[in-house]
Formats: C-alpha cells, structure tokens, sequence
C-alpha cells in the first residue's frame, strides 16, 4: 500500500488526475446470482439451433466467467467476488453457518488463475453441481446484504468503489414477511452508507413482468449528484425474440461494468466573461497496453511477486538520501539549474484549472492532421452552477446546427499544463449488435497541436501526378471496398497484441496447451479484396503502367529539348532538378540502374552512398563496400 | 552530419560601450549582452558538442590573437576570450567575468573579423559546418575599410554567414534614426553596412534583434522516418493482383518535450550545514538515483515481509493475482508474431469519422523517393479518396514484432505536396463504455419521456440566445493579415507556442545568466490565447448579455456542498422512510460493531438527538481506529483505518463539528509515533501523509468553527 501513494507522487509530474481523497481508484464488485428451482430451470426446448438452452442460473455464471476474464485485462488491479444465494449449501470462509443459504464461490479478491479455472470447470463441464442445489427454505435476503457487507469492510477496505450486482427472477423474496423485509431494509441502508451501490440485474421469462415496487425499490438507492450523469436504467433480461439471455444479460452487465470515474469534477467552462457553468470530464478514450512485466520470486513454496520499493540514492556518494533533502533542478548545459519550491510553482503556473472559449470557428478549419492527444468527453454537471445542463445543451445543439467548433483555453487540474482545445459535439452512436451506445452525446476536449509539435515534412523531390483514367480506376476498387455502413466501429477491433498476450497468460497460468495462432480482426479480408477487387486492383495497375510510360517519354523529350536550349532562359524545372543533383542525392533509379550496368556504382563517394541508401529505406551505416554491395542487392529486386 | 555549428561572437568592449544611452537603465554593453547571452545560454542549453562557439572582444585593454603573436600589425587590442569549442554552463560563468567594457577605445572591429574568420577556419577545415560570425558594436570605434574586398571574398569562400548587429544603429524599416549621432558612428555605420552587402549578411539594430528574442523559436527536429516499404491492398504474397507502392511514413506532429524538473540533492562537500535551510543553496548539485530492492511477504519475518536478492527473481506477468513466470528463452511468448506491413483494410466515408476518435499524433505518408512510378500510384489513391470523400482504414507494423495498429489515412493535396496522412484509431479495449442520459430529452424515473420545458432542458429563447452569441464569437477570419483586414484564421496552429515549454526554457536561461535574479515575468505572446481577444469581447457584449440572462445560471454556494440539506435526506427509490425505520427502539444504535462501523457511526451521528450522543460516536469511532491499527498484522489493517479516518473526518465536516476529530487526531498522531500502537506505524504516517490533506486536521477553511488555521493544518504533517 505504501507503493501506491509513492506512485501517485511520482505520477504527480505526468499528466495524470490524482483527486485529493485518500481513497483508492479501486473497484470491488460482487456477483450475486439466485439459485432457485426457477433460476434453475431450463428454457422450453427448441429446434432452432440458436435458441437459448442455459437455465438462469448458467448464463449468469457464463456472465460472471466472461466478466471475470475482461476484468482482469482490462481492471487488473480490480476485486471481484462471486457468490450464490439460496442454495442449499453454506460457505463463508471458514465460518459454516454465519450466513445460512449464501454459498461465497470466488472469495473478494483480484481473480487468481484458478478462480478461472474452477468457475470454468463449473459453467463449462458442470464440475461441483451439487453446490447448485436450491435450498427449500429460501433465503432471507438481510443474510445477503450482511456479507456483502462483510465482505467488502474486511475485504476491500478504502475501495473508491464497491458494487453490489444481483441477478434474479424473483421480484418478492419475502411476500408478506415485513419482519424479514425490514431487516433487509435497515441492511441495504448499511450498505448505502459504506458507499455501496446495488444495481439489479432482473430476470424475466414470457410475458412476465418483474415488479420492482415489491421489493427491491426499498433497498435500492439512487445518488442525487450521481444521477444527473448516471441514469438508472434498471433493464431486465429475458430469453426469445432472437436473443438469449445470455447475451441480453451480457450486454445489460457490460453497460454497468466499468464504474464510472471522472476524469475531472466540478470543471468551470467559461462560455464568456462573466458566464460560467460545471462539466465533469470522462476519459472515455484510454489506450489499454498489457500490465507491465514483474519479478516473481521462486524460491518459497509458491510462486510470489516481489513488491519493489525504491531508496533515493545521491549518485556523488552513494549514500540514501531522506525525502526532504530532494530538490528539484533543471539539467542546463551538463549542470544543473535551480528553482526554489515557491519559485517552481510560480513558473508553472498558468491559472486555476478552467476551460474557457476563446471563439468558435468553422468545423472544416480543424485539419485532418492537427491530431496530437486523444480527447476528454465533458457533460454537464448542477454541482458548480445551477442551470449547467441546459447551457450546456444549448451549446451542443448550436454546435452541431452550425458545423461549429469552439476554441478554448484548458487547464487540466491545478499547476496543469495549459492546452489549446477544440470543442467538438457528439451524436449518439449505437452499437448495433450491443445497442448500447458506445459514444454518447456531449461535447469533447480536442487537443490542438502547439507550433512546436509540427514537425517539418519529408522533402517530396519527385511529384509524379495521376491522370483523371487512373483516378476513376482507383474509384472502382474504393467503391467496392467499403467498411460495413462506411463507418469505423472500434467494437469490432480488438487489440490483437493485448488478447493475445493475456491468452498466452491464462494459458500459462491455468497450465493450458499454448494456442498456436491468434485471433486477428485488425488483418484484411485478402480473400475477399482478392475476389471483390482483383480484376479492379489489376485495370488500375495497367493504366498506371500506361501513364507511366508517357511519363518517361515526356521527361526524355524534355531532357533532350533541354539539352538543345541550353542557352535559353533556364526553366524552374530544371532548376530544381540540378539543384537536386548538387545535394548529391538526386540519383533516381534508372540513373542507378545505368551506373549499376557500367559497374560503377563503386565510383561513389561514402557520402554520396549514404543518402541513397537512406532515402530508400537502407540501412546506411557500415563500410564503404558493404554499402554499394547493399545498393546493388536492391538495385537487383527492385529496378 | 549538417547539424555541426561554428558560431563566432566578436563584442565591442570599447570603453563606450560602458555609457548608458537613449533612456535606458543599463549599459549599452549589459543591454547587448542580454541579446548575446541569451543565443549562447539557447545553445549551451542544447548540450550539444558539436555546436560549437568563441567569443572575441574588440577593444580590449589587452591584446591576445595568434595574429598579433605571429607579428602582424593592426590587431591590437583584440582578445580572444574564448577559443572556439562546446560550452557549458561552467564556461558561460567564467565567460561572464570576462565582460566588462574596458579603459580604451583603440581596436579595429574588421581587424577582429579577421581574427574570426581565422579561428573558424582553423576549427573547422574542410568539415561540413554551419559557420556565422555575430557582431556587436556600437560603430564608435575603428572600422578600417581597406580590405573590404578580400574579406568579404574570403567569408563568402569559406561559406560563413555574417551578422553586424548595432547599438541604435538607424533603421529607415523601423523607422529608427539617432539624433547627435557622433561623425564615427556614421561613418562606421555606412561602412559596416557595405561590407554585410558584399558579404551576403545581415545587417540589424540592436533593439529589433533583443524585441524578436521574446517570439518563441521553434526548435527543428529532422523528419523521422517511421515507416519504409510496401502499402498494399490485397496480399501480394497470395494473390499477385493486389495493389502495392513503395511509400515512406513520417511524423507530422509529435508532442514537443518540455524539460522535466530532475531530482537533485545538495553535493556532499556542500551539505552538512543543514540547518541553514532558509538559505538558497548555491552549491553543486548531485543527481538521485533509485535504487530498487525487492520483498516477498513472509509471515515469519519482522513486519511480515522480507528481502530477497534482486538475482534470485525471475521475470513475469500478473495474470489476476496469479503471478506468471515466464522463463528468459521464452520471454516472447506472449508477444504477437508480426511482419513488418502497412496494409489497407477497406475504406470508409468521411463525414462518418469524428476527430475525437483520434488516438494520438499525427503521420504523413509519401511515396519512395525517386520512384515515379510509385508516386503516379499513390497519387492516384490520394486523388481518388479525396474525389469519394473517403478515408482508408489500414493496419500497420512498423517493424517486425511490433504491434499492430489501425490507422485513418486521410488524402492531402497541395499544389507541390501531395501525402496521406494518418492518425491513430481506437481498438475495441480502448473505448470505455460509459452510459450518459441524453442532452436532448429528460427520460423520468417512471420512463416518461420529456422534450421540453425542463430545467434540464434549453427553453427557445436560451437556443436562439446561444446561437446568436456563438456566431458573433467566431474567430474563423479574425486575425488581420498585412493589410490589417481580417482574413485569416485566428489562433491558427502555427500561430500558437506552447506556453510552458517556452516559459520553461525561458526562466532556466535567465537563471543560468543571472543566477541571483528573480525569474522574469511571462512573455505576452505566451498568453495571448488564454482569453478571448478582447476586441471581439467588446463586439459580443450585448449578445452575451442576453445570453446570461436567458441562461440564468446560478452559482452553487461552496456551503452548501457540504452540509446536506434538511429534507434532502437519501431515500430508497420507492421513497420509504427508513429513517423512521431506523429510529424504532430495536433498530436504533447506541453501540458502534467493529464490523459495520461506517455505516454504525453514520447512522448514530445522524440519530442523534443530543450532542453528546455525537461525542460518544466520536469516541467509539476513535477507539475502533486505534484497535485497528494496534492489531494490524504488518501493514494489514491499514485500510481500514485509513477509510475510517476519512468518514469520520468528512461527518465531522457535515456536522460543523471540527474540534472532535481535531483533538482525537492531534492524541492520534502522538500515540503513533511513539510507537504506543503496536510498535512502529510510520508507514500508516507516510500513507496519511500521501492522502494530501484528506485526512488531515479540519481546518478554518473547511468548517468555520474550526479553531485550526490552513497553515498549521500544514505545520501538522510536517512532523
């Protein structure tokens, strides 16, 4: 523990939010799933082959097991539990009968290699089924709520976020028992205080209705200043109309799986001088990259991690610095600069973090290539201003009325980076197969790139243009090749480097067999282009060649005419074209080809070598010979 | 290989230039060294060997060149101060000694051009070198134009650029012309100029060059080259019909680094008087090094931990809490196998694509020099996007084993470039999905759904206000061009520097110059876009008036944040009273359970109907805490006390009752430390020291009947 304090000091230089609490950005998330004779109870059967054939109880499992692996890609530092209610088995620790009917199946803890393993060998090849017998007593569900409860005190103590999932078809546990129901009340009211949130996952069958008023409406709460920006949607799940519950709850639990965290709260956005409302910001957009390798020490019965703790050592003496001594200086010509503590904040600052717009301006004056960061969603908040939102949906509706952006001044957080933004409105955009939206309608946070980080172009020496032919013929392929819809849905590319390093992990873990090849989305459908687009690729490739030979006939007259005129007035054409022979590079292919002929490419100077072997892409370090071997190897596969 | 650099400074150090003229504070010479100082300090910044520099002073008390040394005549009272080479921030000091206008005013600025051109011809022979000499002077001394022609010839020959800078030196552009001018001085400032003419330099005054040292200058960064091979459509390897051109890929933005604050200690011989700490340490310092060391939990070992020798650990991944270890020869395993490729996978509309999918920075694709026929055929794609209105998604590697990446190529075309640019997109892991209500309609709890006449929502007569206002804010063309017309884009990206990096470099320049002066302030231009321009404020007053009214925006009082309101008390969704629940005899607690004390602690404050009822909980809450953390195995309990400690904090806060957590922590911390709870529990120090002030004494600023002020709130952590 005392590791991530010391992170989060280090952190501190880097762009990144560290909120002032002493909570840790953690989630813990229990997985609770009813096990009753109707939870257990297998679909009506039926001859389509897609029809849903899990009872209740296993697609909540096949959830758990799906969720279970997600998280540990992409929340590794995440805990989550699974536990079973109303089954005729007790399971808590070590403790038999603390909490009659609740079975704790994967205890609260980040998932460990065989907690997978098990939940598999129970969901996939119905390994331990006797723990899925219903009791006939049912449970009282106050035996719920206290070890969650439990649970998530000694378990996942200081957890910025603790959730309380419960799948069930069972709307009235406890009918008219208002003993056993107010017990459940005044626990679910416990729960509440410790910051725990229950979202319920209903399930229904046919034309039943789950009726929340019954029950659960009593001990589930909602969070007013949470609310504006997290609406409750409690959606049940049910079997037929071409879906199976397994997806329907799938898709259900992935809309609430990762908890919300804002990137920033309670943000003034200056729409004017003297006009200011709050926005939180999402970090909707987050590059997942595998977790970072660790050292593992295995020497002890187990195989441990080794927790690295880092000492400060002056590098003049070697000897352990104490944290007060450590200054921080700049390194200015090979030594260094300094800045007291108060003078190194005055020099950062810009001002307290604010987004403030500078003017708007025409969509179309944002160039493709002013892209330099990924971008930060914002949505109004009530929590600084009363009246945000609708401000703030005014603006979005101008915004996108007018193909407008604004400009605007952001600083991020407190002694932050200033950054010049553009704001840019959001659509909705469904995920069709999920139809879940997957960008939501707001405005975002563009970073536009500062002067300083344009980088000067390649030097573009020969400027061959395309004929209108060959344009139309490079329609053709264009035209067939279409994306689904024309659009690019992210959902359907999955990092291949990322899948395949935690399924190469989880095989390692779970002593797997290795698999042999990945699952690749991001590669083309060659087959398909090949088949679509062949005959296309190919006219295009001969009409290329066609100009290409007009080319060179055009650029032979000229050099000849050029040749006869000598004396007239110098064209710039040519200008350039001598001006590039000079800078020893200008030796295009057919130049290298004729000089590879003759034999005396080794007749060139190192120097002249290098930027040839440069600009097409060769390595060009190494001695002379080597280098004209290398040129005349090229010269071979590609002239 | 072009990079090296050979400049030259000659400096006027005739006694003139002691003198302080046309109103301004400083000597002439101070005044000019600021210019002079501030390019050699950009390039010692650099640390760069081969950016190499010597001064010369003209005017010297003394005489020091080879020149003289050898005999020749005319090349009294030149030295030269510093012989050409690298130069560090030591060198720059002793250099600054050196400076001082001298007692005479004998000496030939030509003469020392000579001498210049002599030490950058010995330097730099042959070699490919960028050479400049840089004079400042303020034309009163000799300037002896007999052998104007050779030098001008030689300095042409040996590719040096010169650059004569003056001291109010008129300027018929600026508009620029010295009264008394001294005869000399016009005399010098003619001949100085023919010479610049006949040598192809730049001739300027002093004041325009130290006016343009606040426009930040861009650092230039050669291409890099990210990428050279096939871009292809198809798979050549299978089917011999696909597309594919031999193009090369090259950043087009990349974040320009701004320079990170090192870690340094004072140097060991310069330490030892620590208790003068209130004195800004002058003396060298030495970089921090991390030293990492390794522990394993042992429950047999003091604090339930133990070393273990950095050799003894193996290489790994977590996989969960599973750790994985992977053997040296497979450590590859679990990275994808890939070819170097740059290849399309179909294409998609443009107006369909919204920049703020945008992964990162941008790059540009051009097709393989020399190469017609690959650039005919790149053409050809880039002429074709643009007439469909489309971009290429393509996948790429861009070296063998890297990992893939899917990119947005974009066509571009001007009159002499034509390339593709691209930036990159997200894969399904790095979208988040986050569930937002919609902007334009209010769905009820009951699922009703509302379009109009809602807080939440804009009434008409806010739409058309924001409209009108946003319109009369537009910058699309308010910058002013040449003829001070507003034509052009305003805040355009090559307009716009970014202000920490240039204030950075700024200040550790002036500090390394005048290490005992206070940072200067922050150039204008550097803020110049961090408010409307207010011109344009002025014009959009009345819309934005209107706008505030419509609005009607109400600030939030920082009061009410804390204390919840009456009546506003949480509530289940079926709006059941639980407090009236809760306040029943057989529900209501008296007695905090270890177990469930947040919610036990909350609930009795809450409840409670005296105030020593509060003081009780606050009792037990504390004693739970110091429980916690004297039966805490190691580091094991301190979560939850941790957690604790900050619910009791924040209701304490809501309660407007700062003084009972204020004196429980004040004893807190003294038990702690002296090791009354359970032996040593630093560690919880440090961890409650690293919450920032989250768990801290409440002070005025946070509850008003705090007796606590901010500063000792501070003072508290401080030990």
């Amino acid at each position: 523990m005392a590791d991530h304090y010391e992170k989060k000091e280090e952190e501190e230089e880097e762009d990144e939010i560290g909120e002032q609490d002493y909570k840790a950005q953690k989630d813990a998330l229990i997985f609770a799933i009813d096990v009753s004779n109707s939870m257990l109870q297998p679909p009506p059967e039926s001859d389509d082959k897609k029809a849903d054939k899990d009872p209740p109880v296993y697609a909540a499992l096949k959830c758990a097991y799906q969720l279970m692996q997600q998280r540990i890609i992409s929340n590794p530092k995440d805990m989550i539990s699974i536990v079973l209610f109303g089954t005729e088995k007790t399971k808590y620790g070590d403790e038999q009968n603390l909490y009659p009917h609740c079975y704790v199946y994967t205890d609260l803890d980040i998932p460990a290699a065989q907690d997978v393993k098990s939940l598999r060998g129970l969901v996939e090849e119905g390994e331990d089924a006797e723990i899925l017998m219903p009791s006939s007593e049912g449970v009282q569900m106050l035996h719920l709520l206290v070890l969650a409860n439990n649970l998530f005190t000694t378990k996942a103590p200081n957890f910025g976020s603790r959730r309380l999932f419960i799948i069930t078809d069972n709307d009235d546990p406890h009918g008219d028992n208002k003993d056993y129901k107010d017990k459940a009340i005044t626990r679910a009211k416990d729960l509440y205080d410790l910051s725990v949130t229950i979202e319920l996952f209903a399930i229904t069958r046919n034309d039943e209705k789950f009726d929340f008023s019954k029950f659960y409406d009593d001990i589930i709460y909602r969070d007013v200043v949470a609310e504006e920006t997290n609406p409750r949607k409690v959606s049940t799940s049910k079997s037929g109309s071409g879906q199976t519950l397994l997806n329907s709850l799938i898709s259900n639990i992935n809309s609430k799986q990762t908890p919300k965290r804002a990137y920033f709260n309670n943000m003034p956005l200056e729409l004017g001088p003297g006009l200011q409302i709050s926005v939180r910001g999402y970090n909707i957009l987050q590059k997942q990259a595998p977790a970072r390798s660790c050292y593992v020490w295995l020497d002890g019965e187990k195989a441990q991690i080794a927790a690295g703790e880092t000492a400060r050592i002056a590098e003049d003496s070697a000897r352990t610095v104490q944290a007060g001594e450590v200054k921080k200086a700049y390194k200015f010509g090979g030594e260094y600069v300094y800045f007291s503590e108060d003078e190194q904040k005055s020099i950062k600052q810009f001002g307290s973090p604010i987004i403030r717009l500078i003017g708007f301006k025409d969509r179309s004056q944002l160039g493709f290539w002013a892209s330099i960061n990924k971008s930060i969603f914002i949505f109004p908040s009530e929590e600084g201003y009363v009246g945000s939102s609708r401000v703030f949906a005014a603006l979005w509706q101008k915004l996108i009325k007018s193909k407008k952006i604004g400009i605007a001044w952001h600083i991020p957080r407190m002694n932050g980076n200033p950054q010049l933004v553009a704001i840019i409105p959001s659509k909705a955009q469904e995920d069709h197969k999920s139809g879940a939206d997957f960008i939501p309608a707001g405005l975002w946070l563009y970073p536009i790139p500062y002067a300083d980080d344009v980088r000067e172009g390649p030097e573009q020496v020969n400027l061959a243009r395309t004929t209108n032919v060959l344009i139309d013929r490079m329609n053709k392929v264009i035209g067939n090749l279409q994306l689904p819809t024309a659009t690019y849905n992210p959902l359907k590319y999955p990092n291949p480097a990322l899948q395949w390093h935690y399924k190469i992990l989880q095989a390692l873990a779970l002593d797997e067999e290795v698999p042999s090849k990945p699952h690749d989305t991001t590669l083309p459908k060659f087959k398909a282009i090949h088949s679509r687009c062949g005959e296309y690729i190919q006219e295009w490739s001969r009409t290329a060649d066609e100009v290409l030979g007009m080319i060179r006939d055009a650029k032979s007259i000229k050099r000849e005419m050029e040749r006869d005129d000598e004396d007239d007035e110098p064209k710039p054409a040519k200008k350039s074209r001598t001006a590039v022979k000079v800078s020893s590079a200008g030796i295009n292919n057919a130049e290298l080809k004729k000089k590879y002929n003759d034999g005396t490419l080794s007749k060139l100077t190192v120097a002249e070598l290098k930027p040839i072997l440069d600009e097409r892409g060769m390595e060009s370090k190494g001695l002379k010979k080597s280098l004209v071997e290398r040129l005349e190897e090229w010269i071979e596969e590609n002239v | 290989m072009a990079d090296k650099e050979a400049t030259v400074y000659i400096i006027d150090l005739g006694s003139t230039m002691g003198d302080f003229n046309n109103g301004r504070t400083e000597s002439d010479l101070d005044w000019s060294m600021r210019y002079v100082w501030d390019k050699i300090s950009t390039t010692v910044a650099a640390s760069r060997k081969t950016w190499t520099i010597g001064v010369v002073g003209v005017r010297t008390n003394e005489t020091k060149n080879p020149l003289q040394e050898d005999g020749q005549d005319g090349y009294e009272h030149i030295s030269i101060l510093q012989e050409l080479g690298p130069m560090n921030l030591t060198s720059l000091h002793e250099l600054q000694g050196l400076i001082k206008a001298s007692d005479t005013e004998a000496g030939d600025s030509i003469s020392a051009i000579v001498i210049a051109v002599d030490m950058i011809e010995k330097f730099t022979k042959k070699l490919k070198y960028k050479r400049k000499i840089i004079l400042v002077t303020d034309g009163e001394g000799s300037v002896d134009p007999d052998d104007f022609f050779d030098i001008s010839v030689k300095i042409k020959a040996s590719g040096i650029e010169l650059i004569v800078l003056g001291v109010d030196f008129d300027d018929a552009e600026l508009g620029f012309k010295e009264e008394d001018k001294s005869p000399t001085k016009e005399k010098n400032e003619k001949l100085l100029k023919q010479l610049v003419e006949e040598c192809d330099g730049l001739y300027g005054t002093m004041a325009e060059a130290i006016d343009e040292l606040e426009i930040p200058r861009l650092k230039p960064v050669k291409p890099y080259k990210t990428y050279s091979g096939p871009l292809t459509l198809g798979n050549p390897d299978i089917h011999p019909d696909a597309m594919s051109i031999s193009v090369e890929r090259y950043f087009k933005t990349h974040k320009a680094t701004i320079p990170q604050a090192s870690r340094v200690v004072l140097s060991s011989q310069a330490a030892g008087d620590e208790e003068m700490e209130d004195v800004e340490p002058t003396g060298t310092f030495a970089a921090v090094k991390n030293a990492r060391t390794y522990k394993v939990n042992d429950p047999e070992a003091p604090g339930g931990k133990k070393d273990v020798e950095f050799e003894s650990l193996a290489k790994g991944y977590e996989y969960g809490r599973t750790a994985v270890h992977i053997s040296e020869s497979e450590y590859n395993i679990t990275k994808i196998e890939t070819t170097k490729s740059f290849t399309i996978l179909g294409f998609i509309h443009q107006e369909k694509y919204d920049p703020f999918l945008n992964m990162g920075a941008t790059c540009q694709t051009i097709a393989q020099k020399f190469s017609d026929a690959d650039a005919l055929k790149l053409s050809s794609l880039i002429h074709s996007l643009q007439e469909l209105d489309s971009y290429a998604v393509a996948r790429i590697v861009t070296k063998d084993g890297n990992e893939p990446t899917l990119i947005l190529l974009a066509p571009h075309i001007e009159p002499e470039f034509e390339c593709l640019y691209d930036v990159p997109l997200p894969f399904a892991e790095d979208v988040r999905n986050y569930q937002f209500p919609p902007l334009d309609k209010v769905i009820t709890v009951t699922g009703n759904t509302i379009l109009e006449n809602n807080r939440l929502l804009p009434s008409r007569e806010l739409a058309d206000a924001m409209d009108d206002y946003v319109d009369a804010m537009d910058i699309s063309n308010w910058e002013k061009d040449d003829e001070g017309n507003r034509s052009l884009e305003y805040a355009a990206v090559e307009d716009v520097f970014c202000p920490p990096l240039h204030r950075l470099n700024q200040v550790i320049r002036h500090r390394a110059i005048y290490p005992d002066e206070p940072p200067p302030p922050t150039a204008p231009i550097l803020l110049k876009y961090s408010n409307p321009p207010e011109d344009l404020v002025t014009k959009a007053k009345s819309k934005l008036a209107d706008l505030i009214a419509e609005a009607n925006v109400k600030k939030v009082p920082p009061k009410a944040k804390g204390r919840r309101e009456k009546g506003a008390k949480p509530q289940p969704i079926s709006g059941l009273d639980v407090d009236a629940l809760l306040n029943q005899p057989q529900n209501k607690r008296t007695k905090i359970e270890p177990d469930n004390a947040i919610p036990g602690f909350k609930q009795m404050v809450e409840y409670a109907s005296e105030e020593s009822e509060i003081e009780d909980a606050a009792k037990q809450m504390g004693s739970i805490i110091r429980s916690l953390i004297t039966n805490s195995l190691g580091d094991s309990g301190y979560d939850r006390a941790v957690e604790n400690l900050g619910v009791f904090k924040d209701t304490m806060v809501r309660w407007e009752m700062p003084e009972l957590y204020n004196s429980f922590l004040t004893d807190f911390k003294k038990r702690l430390l002296s090791g009354e709870l359970g032996g040593d529990r630093r560690e919880l120090w440090w961890q409650m020291k690293g919450a920032r002030g989250a768990l801290g004494l409440i002070d005025q600023s946070v509850s008003e009947p705090s007796k606590v002020t901010s500063e000792e709130a501070a003072e508290f952590f401080k030990k």
